[in-house]
């Protein structure tokens, strides 16, 4: 089959998707018992009837019917409509949370990639050796850790015991620097995340980690390695042509990985007080903030469809053999 | 619509096929509402009581407390846990209330008022959805009572009706009310002093904060950093209900009246006040007072402000158009109130939680918009002693000090920092990273803080109240005989030692802190905790136990 008529099917397909997932959240969100209001009922803050004016001027009497047409009308052409709960556009509140995430998980997941491809095929081409062993146990560890405890036991070591980083935040309010090195631009952010960026990377390094070093292990079986040595290699150089035809794993696994990340690390960002996707997420799903829930997980939909589509279509430049079948 | 909400979201989920735990949290307080309504059997066994509780720690053992007691009854109890949200979306917003559901009520200076507690939890017009008495309490007397002390303008007289409203509901035992806990905070001595503890407020709330105002630095850094689980939502005071952003707002927009240290009610920008006649309220503004941008506060802008208010209807400030019929300027300085009706708690919940909005700027806005409400106001203009300085959502909400104000804060200004964690906000205060913490340690955790050089704790009680309301409706705790038994077998101060380390007031047989004078009736006390009275109560009402020791209905 030829790339376009592959490129208009697989088009279709993420927008028959992208509706399907559109629709289901739009549900499983009225499913939650509770409307937007809720939040102010339950302090006492709101007696009924200004929730019944509330909850009329918020269109939520509408029938359901109605108001998911309209989502769906206004999704269409690019309004995510107004927060409920900040009474904003959805985008000013989702946008500065997201790059937030954006800055830390982007460092996290690169940084988890390389590290992951670099050992995983070490360890892979040491197969049955001391050091695979110890070290493929040694990796398995923090996988098995929650993220949460990795990040209070750096937090404790790091930030309370040593006092190297502070415990959270992601900047100083009012900084006012006083040594050269803390006049560098960036200095307060990068050492606001170096805590919560190294958590985040021993939690998500085993994944590339273990998918390298078994694809490692097959490639390190094939015709073209052992033909390669043949030729009178340096190993080093073996080594390299094997990676580089055993990496099409670990990129598809970090295309799960961004999104992810792109959703931020809710317990991550509660330990390291870090303002991200994960707690706007937690929160506007509990403050039954439907516009900002929504566009959360659409946005998040979105990036892991287009990233799988993004990577179909890369196969064929990574690997000539593979083809658009 | 032709279809109900429920039944919609039940085709939904069944098509959806991944509802089963909506559906059980859906579906389980019905099942247990009908099973209740279907037992009442002249000589069967009593069902078992299905007890509500937010999944809080202090809540998890307040029932464990309870649930032991109670079992020593011949009752069985099932407790069940849900979150904030979803406790709030069943038992307030659909009023699908089991025989017991468990709730804290925070200290936010409205509550002072006594006109609060006593109408919203248990008068009968709030029985309908959405309304706080939830328990469905119906007393006609009481209901006479809540209306008389709202209209009795006499202090003295006044607080006469409010003590009886409180035997009233006593006599009937509509709720099981617990304690009063404190707030325990801590500040950094180093840095600062002069923190003032204000019933409710403690040292660190925003809702009445005297701290601020009259803290003084020690060192040259100025800038006042406080954590608290809270961030803000809006700039926008015409918007938002919510106690930690309102009345973080009202620093910047100031009330009328204030609360004093001693939470008397007490001039703000408002010099004076006086009662002209039942319904007739003048109040005299402050002379010389500035907006942050300079303009002068007049009676204008204060008259803009009700009559924008008695305009637009916002929810968040609902209770003001319910008194107020319409407001005049009487001279330079007097603003009249005309009220619907006599409204005692006028000078309190009124002038105490409205404000002065600047004329020149917010009678332009509204052009494009549903409501002014939606405005986002990031520049938000007020006259009060703390101006806008920034907001960083998730990060902090900056408040300068305003030294033109008639009262300038002697710190510069106030950083609030969001922090989810209490671990975190505890650790910030032992490394200097904060100085004040905002929110609410136990003693365990106070003494961790007290052992860091230069920090103090502060304990301080609050208004605030721990209370497991009791379904009126709904066999056995329909019974008034029933719910003393349920009462009388719990020890309150058991419960306070054993749940906070007994840093709590432990409240009598109202809603009203005993530390709340004159308001709180000293006479209406909770029964003295007895197991054997408890049963003896049961015994004399016809209950009777089977052979297993399970309680039966009275034949």
């Amino acid at each position: 089959m030829r790339f376009w008529p592959f490129l208009g099917r697989r088009l279709i397909q993420t927008v028959i998707t992208l509706f399907a997932v559109v629709t289901l959240m739009w549900a499983l969100f009225r499913l939650i018992p509770g409307d937007p209001t809720t939040v102010f009922l339950g302090a006492g803050e709101l007696p009924p009837d200004a929730v019944a004016a509330l909850r009329t001027s918020w269109g939520l009497d509408a029938p359901l019917w109605q108001q998911y047409l309209d989502y769906l009308r206004n999704l269409i052409t690019g309004n995510l409509g107004l927060s409920f709960y900040y009474r904003r556009p959805v985008l000013e509140i989702l946008l500065p949370m997201l790059w937030n995430t954006l800055v830390l998980m982007g460092f996290a997941v690169t940084a988890a990639t390389l590290v992951g491809i670099a050992v995983g095929s070490w360890l892979g081409w040491r197969r049955g050796d001391k050091t695979e062993q110890i070290g493929t146990l040694l990796v398995l560890i923090p996988r098995a850790l929650p993220i949460f405890w990795i990040g209070i036991l750096l937090q404790m070591a790091l930030a309370y015991g040593l006092g190297w980083f502070p415990i959270g935040g992601m900047r100083t309010p009012a900084f006012i620097p006083e040594t050269r090195l803390e006049q560098l631009p960036g200095y307060d952010l990068a050492v606001h995340m170096v805590l919560p960026l190294l958590a985040a990377v021993i939690y998500f390094v085993t994944d590339p980690l273990m998918i390298m070093r078994t694809s490692m292990l097959e490639v390190a079986g094939d015709d073209f390695v052992t033909f390669a040595r043949a030729t009178g290699l340096p190993e080093r150089r073996v080594r390299h042509l094997a990676r580089r035809n055993a990496i099409l794993p670990v990129l598809t696994y970090t295309a799960i990985m961004v999104s992810f990340a792109f959703g931020g690390q809710v317990l991550l960002e509660v330990v390291f007080s870090w303002p991200g996707m994960g707690r706007l997420m937690v929160s506007s799903v509990t403050q039954r903030d439907y516009p900002v829930a929504q566009a959360a997980f659409f946005f998040m939909a979105v990036v892991v469809i287009v990233l799988n589509l993004v990577l179909d279509m890369l196969y064929a430049v990574l690997d000539p053999r593979i083809t658009y079948e | 619509m032709g279809m109900s909400r429920r039944s919609f979201l039940h085709v939904v989920g069944a098509f959806v096929g991944a509802s089963t735990l909506t559906d059980t949290v859906l579906e389980g307080l019905g099942r247990t509402v009908r099973r209740a309504e279907a037992a009442v059997t002249p000589g069967g066994v009593v069902p078992p009581l299905s007890y509500w509780i937010p999944n809080w720690p202090d809540q998890i053992e307040i029932s464990n407390q309870c649930t032991a007691a109670w079992q020593k009854l011949g009752l069985i109890v099932e407790v069940q846990q849900g979150t904030l949200d979803t406790w709030t979306a069943q038992i307030v917003a659909e009023h699908k209330m089991p025989h017991l559901g468990s709730m804290s009520w925070g200290g936010a200076p409205d509550r002072l008022e006594p006109d609060y507690f006593l109408t919203e939890f248990l008068y009968s017009k709030r029985t309908a959805k959405g309304g706080l008495n939830y328990g469905n309490y119906n007393n006609p007397k009481y209901d006479k009572l809540i209306e008389a002390q709202r209209q009795e303008i006499d202090p003295a007289k006044r607080q006469k009706l409010v003590w009886e409203v409180q035997a009233t509901s006593a006599a009937d035992n509509p709720s099981l009310v617990l304690l009063h806990r404190d707030y325990i905070q801590a500040y950094n001595t180093a840095r600062f002093e002069g923190v003032v503890p204000v019933l409710g407020s403690g040292i660190a709330m925003p809702y009445i904060p005297w701290s601020y105002f009259k803290m003084k630095p020690k060192t040259g850094r100025k800038l006042v950093k406080v954590t608290s689980i809270y961030d803000i939502h809006t700039l926008n005071p015409f918007a938002t209900p919510e106690v930690h952003n309102s009345t973080l707002l009202r620093w910047i927009y100031p009330p009328f009246v204030i609360r004093d240290e001693n939470t008397n009610i007490a001039p703000w920008t408002a010099e004076s006040w006086k009662v002209v006649s039942p319904t007739t309220i003048e109040v005299v503004l402050r002379d010389g007072m500035k907006f942050h941008d300079g303009k002068p506060v007049t009676v204008d802008d204060a008259k803009f402000t009700f009559d924008y208010i008695l305009q637009h209807k916002f929810p968040a400030l609902s209770r003001v158009p319910d008194s107020i019929e319409s407001v005049e300027v009487a001279d330079r300085r007097t603003l009249r109130f005309r009220l619907k009706a006599p409204f005692a708690p006028f000078v309190a919940s009124v002038l105490g939680f409205t404000f002065i909005a600047p004329k020149h700027i917010w009678e332009k806005v509204g052009a494009g918009l549903k409501t002014p409400a939606d405005w986002p106001n990031d520049q938000p203009i007020g006259g009060g002693a703390f101006s806008f300085g920034e907001w960083k959502k998730g990060e902090y909400l900056f408040l300068k000090s305003n030294k033109a104000h008639w009262m300038p804060p002697q710190i510069d200004g106030v950083y609030w920092l969001p922090v989810p964690s209490l671990d975190n906000q505890i650790g910030m205060m032992e490394r200097g990273e904060a100085d004040m913490l905002g929110w609410n340690v136990d003693l365990k955790q106070a003494e961790r803080l007290s052992q860091t050089k230069d920090l103090k704790v502060v304990r301080s009680a609050t208004h605030g109240v721990h209370e497991i309301r009791m379904n009126a409706d709904m066999p056995p705790v329909s019974d008034p005989k029933m719910r003393l038994a349920l009462s009388t077998a719990i020890d309150r101060k058991q419960i306070s030692e054993i749940v906070f380390g007994g840093a709590a007031t432990v409240a009598g047989n109202t809603f009203i802190t005993p530390l709340s004078k004159p308001w709180s009736n000293p006479n209406v006390s909770n029964p003295a905790p007895s197991i054997d009275k408890a049963r003896e109560i049961l015994k004399a009402a016809g209950y009777t136990w089977n052979a297993e020791g399970k309680l039966v209905y009275p034949k």
